[in-house]
This record gives C-alpha cells, structure tokens and sequence, in this order.
C-alpha cells in the first residue's frame, strides 16, 4: 500500500470551467455554479484518489488559479512545483483552445526540467449545438504534448470521474515506473 | 574517526513524511544500500533519526538517488521538536547510481538528527543508507 502525493495545477483561459470542475471534483459530482464567479486568486482542493485494483491512492493537491489575464502574473508565485497539470478549455471557443499552447509554455519554467505528466480537457460537451474544436484535432495535439485528452461536461456530471482518475493514475505509473529504476541502480 | 553502531546506539527512524509499505524508513539505517526508503511525492520531505542519548557526531554519510538539496537540523532534547539549524548541502545528479555524500557535522551533539530534502532532481528521491562517523 502506498499513499502518493501530487501537486495538480489546474490551468486554462477565464471563463472554460476550471473551478466547476474542481468543486465537482471535490464535492463527487454535487456541486455545479451555474453563475459565473471569476477566480482572482488561487484556490487549493484535496481529493483522494483509489488506484483501482491496487491498495495504494493518491492525494491531489488541486490548485485552482485564475485563467483571466490581469490575474495570471499575481499568481504564478503560487502555482509552486506541480506534480500534475491539468489544462483545460471551453469546447465552444476556438480560443481557449489556441491558447493552451501559450499555457504550456508558461508553465515550463515552473517544472523544473522534469516531466509533469497530466490531461488535456476539452469542457462544456453539453453545449454541443455550439462545439467550434473537434475532437480529433485535440486529441492529435494533446498527444503532442504527452498530455491523455478528455471531454467533460461539468454542468452534466459527464466524465468529470474520467479525469480524476486520469491524473492519478499517469502518478501512480510514473511512481511505479522511477521504483522499478531505483531498483536496478548499482551502487555509488 | 570510527563508524557509529547506529543500532548499537538505540538509534531510530521517528519520523519520515512518506511511506510506502515496501520501502519503509526503518531502511535507511540498516546498513544496506540495496534496501530503501522512497518519497512519494511533492517537497519537502523528512526524517528524523533519534538516538537513545545525546551522541556526537562528526560526519554522517548519506546514500541516496536524486536528491538535490538535504538541510540538516538537530536537538538535544527527548522530544523531536525545536530544532537548530546544522548544515545544509547540495547534492550532485548521478544516472544509474547512487549519491553517496559525506557531510561534516562538526562533532556536534544530538539526540534528534533531521534530514529535510528540500528538492529533488525527479518527483521521487530515495534514501538507502545513513552512517556516522565520531
Ligand atoms: N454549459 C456549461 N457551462 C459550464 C460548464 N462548466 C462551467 N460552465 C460555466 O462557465 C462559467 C465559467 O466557469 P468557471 O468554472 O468559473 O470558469 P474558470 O475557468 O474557473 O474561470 P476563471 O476563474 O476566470 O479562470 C460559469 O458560468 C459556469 O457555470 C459546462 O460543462 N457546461
Ligand atoms: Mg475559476
């Protein structure tokens, strides 16, 4: 049994549904704001997460943080070292979506030169009438980016589990993945 | 200089922030570099070894796999708190072997030792042995 920790930075343009998801997330599917209230700041949740068939979990340590411009810079000082990224967009703008690449590098430096493993989420799949970005395109570039692609809606519950478990297990391997290779080091 | 008898001198691991069952703290001083204790997650992480009574301490050796930065604090007292700042090191990345660093401690007396890991070449480090020196 093992219990891992993870920082989860959760990113993305204003207004795509990162603090919905993150509640849903928190409160297993309960709790959706239907009105809008911007995040000016950041906003730290913890979720556990089970590792199906296995005994070990992991906690998320999620970080909520402000995807409007004027707050991003005040910010940044709080994303801290992530573990995880989670980055994610509004399915009915075009935008949001071609900004994720500008996130990206933004969160670079913060990462230490190591490989932070996470989700690309393309959010408000309900609104289907008004979808400007595909799915396959998202994927395609999601997997550029080594980042697993998920379509969520968090005002109808749908798949918000998916992403959850997503992050906890791309953890979960990465932890198993540097055990092993402890494993087979020869001595200094 | 002689190798401290860590169990000799009652010595434990108190207290470790991570744990997974495997590779428990108990590993990191049981003389054996195969076994050992692993982080599981996010920095910083600690432990704090405890001896049965004050013991002075000239070095202490650590083995270990990308550990980036190690500060090291200490009391005197029966109880593993308020503790005072001893040394601090910067650890070199080794791929495919160990670190092994030996850090002076100036013959200081201890009853606590406190091993913080501040920062990591890898979101997981481990420890696989500590020794001593007086
Ligand atoms: N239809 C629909 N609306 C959603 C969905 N998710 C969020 N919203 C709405 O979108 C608006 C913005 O959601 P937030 O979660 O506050 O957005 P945010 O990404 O946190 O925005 P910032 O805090 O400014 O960065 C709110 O009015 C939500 O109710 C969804 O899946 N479907
Ligand atoms: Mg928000």
């Amino acid at each position: 049994m093992v219990k891992l920790r993870a920082r989860c930075l959760l990113l993305g343009d204003a207004a795509v549904g990162k603090s919905a998801l993150s509640h849903i997330f928190y409160s297993d599917g309960t709790l959706f704001q239907k009105n809008y209230s911007m995040t000016t700041g950041v906003e730290l949740l913890m979720k556990c997460v089970n590792i199906p068939e296995t005994t070990d979990s992991v906690e998320l340590y999620i970080i909520d943080t402000a995807g409007k411009e004027t707050f991003v810079e005040a910010c940044k000082k709080m994303w801290g070292e992530p573990s995880l990224l989670c980055l994610v967009f509004d399915l009915t703008s075009e935008q949001s979506f071609a900004n994720c690449s500008r996130w990206m590098e933004r969160v670079q430096p913060h990462c230490r030169g190591l490989h932070v493993p996470g989700v690309l989420v393309g959010n408000k799949s309900d609104l289907s009438a008004r979808r400007e970005v595909q799915a396959s395109v998202a994927s395609e570039w999601a997997q550029s980016q080594g980042l697993d692609y998920h379509e969520t809606s968090a005002k109808e519950l749908e798949n918000c589990d998916a992403v959850l478990l997503s992050l906890a297990r791309a953890f979960h391997s990465l932890y198993q993945e540097r055990r092993e290779a402890v494993q087979n080091l020869s001595p200094g | 200089m002689t190798d401290l008898s860590l169990s000799s001198l009652g010595a434990k691991v108190v207290l470790a922030t991570s744990s997974d069952e495997n590779h428990p703290a108990e590993n990191i001083i049981d003389r054996n570099t195969k076994t050992y204790w692993m982080t599981t997650g996010m920095f910083p992480q600690e432990f704090i070894i405890r001896f049965s009574e004050p013991t002075q301490i000239a070095t202490v050796t650590l083995d270990s796999y990308n550990v980036k930065h190690m500060k090291i604090e200490k009391n005197t007292s029966q109880s593993a708190t308020q503790f005072e700042f001893v040394t601090e090191k910067e650890f070199e990345s080794t791929e495919g072997h160990l670190q092994s660093n030996a850090i002076s401690l100036n013959g200081c007396s201890a009853t606590h030792l406190r091993f913080i890991i501040t920062s990591g070449y890898d979101h997981f480090v481990s420890v696989h042995n500590v020794s001593m020196k007086n």
